[in-house]
This record gives structure tokens, sequence and C-alpha cells, in this order.
């Protein structure tokens, strides 16, 4: 038995299409709309409010994992596909110029936002994962905090060691200067968020500094702290890249909701006041 | 420097029954069953004295009692020392009076129910209705349990039943041969059975040739014609041929029956050390002698690759391998020896065919021109051709198996593999499974990974599940619709057997609430109420599982390794 992920070219297709056939067919329908002297816009805002409202089914379909409303992977697909789909079904209501008035312009703004931080948000998406693969660990979010807790914990016990088996302090004097800082929290996020090398060669420099006034016992001691650190970088380059891919959605979702609520009230001003 | 010592630790230091002694050892060697047996035959580490009171333990039943159940997987024989019990025939009985958990999809609405009726505090549980359906009771052994039946006349009265009497021994094959009991017995008087483990079993059939004969013969007449029938080569021959080809098989064990024990200790070995531990079931290079089934268990096929062995495939219960072998010599190919190298992977049962038994039914029949030769004789190649496709395959190609198969994933018959190369955090699944569970998630999103591949800490549903070994109440068990193994919360009674025997760690002890959130205790000692949990594959959710169903980005399946072959597709979506 194969096991299929994803979806093949054809199916990507398939979903392309016919996006791309409910687009052509909206456009000519505005311009019959047009050419017999209607309001098209009327249409177009239709079936816009139509895509995005199908948008926003995405997240309550997320809070219902055990009703059969078919895999969340398809309607991901459809999510990708319509939120494409309505960005250009929100260039032919607005002529592509956006609005002119206030409440418009912040709805605008509001839409390009969401829709920025979709794609971006996509983009990562696709990229981010397979970095993290590659970079050998594998650890929970949440767990983060913890995992550096218990490496800060053991590479203090490996300089207390020292400092008891050598009878010297200058590794316990160089730690608490620059090595204690780096094992405290997550550090060089965005260094790590643009797969930088900064915060290797940061620590690597650290210790080189203080490697010729060692001796070679401690430099033992010295060199477990340096693969604690390596462990410690790997964990900081998932807690960068884990928390880009957690925080997108902290901006693409309120805005969603903030442009599905003016959307619903724009309806509403037209439907009222215009129609 | 001090060194610390300590007794080096003996096979007998934890004796199975806590509470024998020498004298009911020797009231033990009164009973003619027992004392048939020569002991002069045992060995002196291994008398037959020891092996009864350190593996074997006298229990005493209530009528009512049930003392095996259908599907049950368990270790242990028993003697019937006195009393009278009933073994309940085709079709027996239902789940439910078993104890078991019965499995009810929920209705569109029930499941829509599920949005508001959910707690917010995990694991709350209804004591009343728990109380009230309790099928199990206390028993004098420390901290055992028992199911009971409620009207034994009526099950007397709608079941067909089967007598057992005093000097009647029972349980000894799914014992030995790690399958599950085939039916149910329970206690129709108080009665007083001798329970012994598999390790005493062993012995006896090893060094007493009364109950070697009777083992063996009891195998033979049960269950070694069904499973020769249900081999595929062997599935042409009448009764009597199949009979000839039974009474030539040989049984070989390999391995050690609690492999679960020690897999953890293993993990920490060398890997190139791990499949040199493995018992040799055949070696690559020698002559074949006959073909090799297996009974139950696995086995790992592998040739040698530069300083080790490089797995190629693995074998399951059910399958066979050495036809091919055996055939092209009777064809007259000279130098045809074994391509492979066949271990026991952890434990194994195998069955060895003789050569010319094989060239007498099988080579034979092939060539009769009858309608089964070509299906043989092109079954048979194959199967050639697979084994060399495998052969040929590149260390790369090969790696994901090698890993799957040296990390035992190849147990499972539903692993959840993640591809983290698709997978974004995003813990969809995990929310989705605590949706669906009690509010509290059955699996834990994280685990051994092998490149972009991560098999998760979630219930394999093993094909040999030794978290069923030895659970007193039978309440995690084998569904018999869909094979999943499931746990009936009902008859759980915590007592964490399961959780320590899955090698995986795919159980989880949870402590219950009640309806207002506070922990349910006991009221004797005051510790809260354990209950064991795993992943049930969302029997009951119409969706089915619900942590593949809620994955955004297809980077979750549910797989069996010898039936997968992943294949991903690399449009990014």
């Amino acid at each position: 038995m194969k096991i299929q992920q994803g979806f093949s070219l054809v199916q990507v297709w398939r979903y392309v299409g016919l996006a791309s056939l409910l687009l052509l067919v909206t456009w000519q329908w505005t311009i019959q709309i047009d050419s017999s002297l209607g309001i098209s816009a009327l249409a177009s805002g239709w079936v816009l409010f139509g895509v995005l409202a199908f948008l926003a089914l995405f997240s309550i379909r997320k809070r219902l994992p055990f009703m059969p409303l078919a895999p969340s992977a398809i309607w991901f697909m459809l999510h990708t596909v319509g939120g494409f789909l309505a960005l250009f079904l929100f260039w032919l209501h607005t002529d592509a110029m956006g609005s002119k008035g206030f409440y418009g312009q912040v709805l605008t703004i509001l839409f390009y936002i969401t829709s920025i931080s979709g794609v971006i948000g996509l983009f990562m998406e696709k990229v981010i994962p397979r970095q993290l693969t590659c970079s050998g660990v594998e650890i929970i979010y949440e767990r983060i905090p913890g995992e550096i807790a218990a490496i800060r914990e053991e590479v203090e016990s490996l300089i207390l060691k020292c400092t008891e088996e050598v009878g010297t302090s200058t590794l316990a004097e160089h730690y608490l200067e620059t090595l204690n800082w780096y094992f405290q929290k997550p550090r060089f996020f965005l260094n790590n968020v643009f797969g930088g090398h900064l915060s290797q060669h940061w620590v690597r420099q650290q210790c080189m500094i203080l490697e010729r006034f060692l001796s070679e016992k401690e430099r033992e001691f010295l060199d477990k702290v340096y693969s604690l650190a390596e462990k410690k970088r790997k964990i900081d380059f998932h807690y960068a890249l884990q928390t880009l891919l957690k925080t997108w959605l902290l901006v693409h979702i309120p805005m969603a909701a903030a442009v599905t609520a003016m959307v619903i009230w724009h309806l509403i001003l037209i439907m009222v006041f215009f129609v | 420097m001090a060194i610390t010592t300590q007794e080096r630790p003996q096979r007998w230091d934890q004796p199975f029954g806590l509470f024998m002694t020498d004298q009911d050892v020797d009231r033990l060697l009164t009973f003619p069953e027992i004392s048939a047996i020569e002991e002069s035959k045992f060995p002196a580490h291994c008398s037959l004295k020891g092996i009864l009171k350190n593996d074997a333990r006298v229990i005493k039943y209530s009528a009512g009692d049930i003392v095996i159940r259908e599907g049950d997987y368990g270790n242990s024989a028993f003697l019937v020392l006195d009393g009278s019990l009933k073994v309940v025939l085709f079709p027996g009985l239902p789940g439910e009076m078993l104890g078991r958990r019965t499995i009810r999809k929920k209705t569109l609405w029930q499941a829509f129910k599920q949005l508001w009726t959910q707690r917010k505090t995990p694991e709350v549980r209804d004591v009343k209705s728990q109380g009230q359906h309790s099928l199990v009771r206390a028993t004098e052994a420390l901290g055992s349990s028992q199911v009971f039946l409620q009207d034994v006349p009526a099950i007397l009265d709608k079941n067909k039943t089967a007598s057992l009497g005093k000097g009647a021994l029972f349980g000894e094959l799914a014992a030995l041969g790690r399958t599950p009991r085939t039916s149910t017995i329970f206690a129709e008087t108080d009665a007083e059975l001798l329970e012994i483990r598999w390790q005493g079993l062993r012995e006896f059939r090893k060094y007493d040739q009364g109950w070697r004969r009777l083992i063996d013969q009891r195998y033979r007449a049960n269950a070694l014609n069904a499973h020769l029938r249900a081999t595929s080569i062997f599935s042409h021959l009448d009764d009597k041929d199949l009979q000839e080809v039974a009474d030539a098989t040989l049984f070989e064990t390999y391995g050690k029956f609690d492999w679960h024990l020690t897999y953890n200790k293993l993990q920490t070995k060398e890997k190139t050390l791990g499949i040199k531990d493995e018992p040799i079931i055949a070696q690559q290079g020698d002559y074949s002698d006959g073909i090799l089934l297996v009974r139950t268990g696995f086995a790992r096929v592998s040739i040698d690759r530069g300083n080790g062995q490089q797995t190629l495939t693995y074998l399951g219960t059910g399958d066979f391998y050495g036809a091919d072998e055996i055939f092209r010599a009777w064809q007259g190919d000279s130098n045809v020896s074994l391509r492979v190298t066949i271990t026991a992977l952890g434990y194994a049962e195998m069955l060895r065919v003789p050569s010319k038994i094989v060239e007498k039914h099988l080579f034979a029949y092939w060539s009769s021109g009858r309608e089964g030769f070509r299906k043989g004789a092109l079954q048979s190649s194959v199967e050639s051709r697979r084994m060399q496709d495998y052969i040929d395959r590149t260390l790369t190609d090969g790696a994901l198996l090698e890993w799957a198969v040296e990390e035992r994933f190849v147990n499972g018959t539903q692993a959840m593999l993640i591809n983290m190369d698709r997978c974004v955090r995003c813990d969809d699944c995990v929310r989705a499974c605590s949706a669906a569970h009690d509010g509290n998630p059955r699996f834990i999103r994280h685990g051994k990974t092998f490149e972009n591949w991560m098999v998760a800490n979630a219930c394999m549903h093993c094909a040999d599940p030794v978290c069923m070994i030895g659970c007193p109440t039978g309440a995690i068990h084998r569904s018999m619709s869909g094979g999943m193994v499931i746990i009936n919360d009902d008859t759980c009674i915590g007592c964490e057997t399961c959780a320590n025997s899955c090698p995986y760690s795919n159980i989880r002890m949870v402590s219950i609430r009640d309806d207002v959130g506070n922990f349910i205790t006991d009221p004797q000692n005051q510790k809260p109420i354990l209950k064991a949990t795993k992943c049930d594959l969302c029997a009951d959710q119409i969706s089915g599982p619900a942590c593949v169903f809620a994955c955004p980005h297809d980077a979750m399946r549910r797989v069996d390794f010898r039936e997968t072959e992943l294949d991903e597709n690399t449009t990014g979506f």
C-alpha cells in the first residue's frame, strides 16, 4: 500500500481551476451588468461575501474535530485557494483602486493585512517545518522553557564540579560574566529567524577566549559546556521558528475577524441605504 | 573509591505467587498430574519443587468467577485441582458480560452535542454509573481483582458449554504461543486451580516427556492444521496430506517471551549490537532444510552488508520463508543456499516443515501439471524476485524500514507516523484528540524520529499486544470489531500493569474526577483512583481518528509499516 501525503499537482490544479472558473464567471457577470447599466459591484460584492464567509468557516471547522465535515487538509487547501480567489474578487469589486471613504479605506487596509499575513503564513508553513527537521532535534514548544532550565542546571552543576575538582574559579567566573546570560532563556531570536549563525559564533568566541586560561582538566569541562550550548542553540532555533509559526495566526485571525465584522456592517449599510 | 556490590539477580527473585509455601508445594506433589512428573529429570538449578514454588500459584475461584476470557492474552496455563469449571462453546458470551467495552458509534447529533456537553475539567467520570455496572470484585491475592458473571444459571441455559473437572489442563497453547484465548472459562462451583506461568510451563515441556507429549499433541490437534491450512502454499492439500505435513512439522521457539521487559534496556545499546544479540533462526549461506513459518512473533530478514547486517524485511505471524531455495534445489540447481539470515525479533515461535515433506506435497503437486502448478511456481518466482529487489535496494532506500524494525515499530498496526517536513507543530491533532476524549489527549505529539518521520507516542494497536498480558480484569482487550486494542474504563482497576508492560510507553494513567472537578479518591487510603488511558482510534466517533482528520497539512497517518510505502507529494500542499 502506497501512502500518498498531501495533494498531487493534478489535485492542486483542480482546485485552482475551480477558483478560476468562479472568478471568470463573476467577471463575466459584472461585465454583463455593466453593459446593461446595472451596478456590477453588487454582484461581485455578494460573491466576495460568500467566499469570505466560506473562508471563515475553516475556523469553525477546527472547533468541530469530531464532526464528519471532510478532512481538515481539504479545508486548508480550499481556504488557501479561496484566500487568493478573495483577493482577486476584492480587486474586481473595488476596481483594484481601493475605497475612497474612511470606512472603506480601513476595510481595505484590514483586508490587505489579512491577505498578506495569510500569504506570509502559508509561505512559513511550507518552509519552516523542513528547517526545523534539519536542526536534528525535535521539541514541543511548551516544553522549551523546561528544557532550557534543565540544560542550565546541567551546565551549572558542571561548573561547580569543575571548581570543586580543579580548585580554580576561572571557568565559573567566566560563566557568570558571559555564558550565564546565554543559558537563561532563548537568545538570538531574530538571528535564528533569518537562519544566521550568530549564536554559534558567539558561544564559540566565548569559549575560545577562555580556553588559553584553562588547564587540561578544565578544558574537558569547557568542552562539555560547549556541547550543551550547542544543544541549547538548537532549542533556541526551534523556539524562534516555532514562535513564528504560532504568532502569525495572532495577526491573521483577529484581522480576519475584524474584516468579517466590517464586511457584515458594510453589507448592512449597502442593503439599507443603497439598494 | 567504594565499590557498590549487590547479589546477582536470580530467576526466582520474584515468584509468581507471593504466598506459595513449601507445604503448598508438597501438597501439589500429591496430585496425580504433578506426581507423574519425573523429578529427577529436572536440573538442580531448575528443580520441579522450585518451579512449583516460584512459577506457579494456587488460586481459588468462587462460583461465577471468570478464569479466562475469550480474546484475552495470557501468559499462564491452569490445572484444575478441585471444583468444576465450564467452557463456553461457540459463539461465546457477549462482550459486555466479559467486562468488555461496547463500541457504539455516536450519531450525528451525539457527535455535534459534544460541542457543549464537554466538561472544562478533564477526565470526569460518572461515579454512580461506574459503580452500578461494576463486574469486578477483589480477590484474596494482594492487589488482584476478577471479573465475575452475574447470572450463571441463565448463562448455562442460553449457551452451549462443556465441563472441565479435576485434573483438566487448559490455557497452555495461548500461554506458550502468545495467541489469544479461544474461549471463556468460568467457575461453575467454587474451584481451586494451579496457575503456571509460561516459564514454568516451558520447563515442564522441556524436562518432562508426559507434559511435552500432552502439550504438543494438543497443539497439533487444535492449532497446527488450521495454521497450515491458512498458509497459502499448503491450502491445496486435502486433510490426509495436511495431516502428514502437520505430523512432520517441527516446533521451535526463539528469543525471550517477555522481550518487552528488556526492550528499553536494548534501546540504550549500540544499534549494531542489537541485531547480533538476536537468536538466529536460519543463517545466510546455510543449506535450507525446510520452509520456515512464523507462528507468533516477528522475525527479521537480513543479509550481510559490510561489517553489519542490512534488514531487508520482516516476517510476522502467518508469513513463511524458504520455499524458493528448496524449490530451486529440487529443480536441480546446485549450490542453493539461503540468501538471507533470519533472526527472532524479541520472540518468535516458528514451524519448520522439512524439505522432504515439502518436496512430496508441494513441489510434486506443482509439477503435476494441475492448476496449482502455475500458481505455485509463479508465486515462488514472485517471492524470489521480491526478495532480490530487497537485496538490491540501497541502504538509503531501506533505511526507514531498518529503523522501524530496530525500534520494533513493526509491531504496530496503526502507528502514528508524522511527516515533520509537513507538520507545522500547530497541535490541532492534539486538540482534536482531547476534544474527542474527556478533555485529555490520548497521545503525545512527540516520539522517536528518523529523518523527517516521527512515530508519536500513541498506541500502535500492536500485532503482539504485550500490554494485554497480565491485565487482571481483561479491561484492556482487542476489539472483535476492528481489531483495535481498547480499554474498558468500567472494569479498569488502575493497577498499571498495562502501562508498565507497554514497551513504547503509550499507555498513561490518569486520575479521574467527579462532576465538580474534584479528584475521586479511594475512601480507604485517600489516594486518587487511577484509570489507564490510551488511543482507541476514536472508536466511537463517526469521523474516525480525530487526529488524522484534524491535520490541516496532511502530515499524519496511521500506518502498518509492513504494508506501507511512504510517498510524499512534492507539490508542497
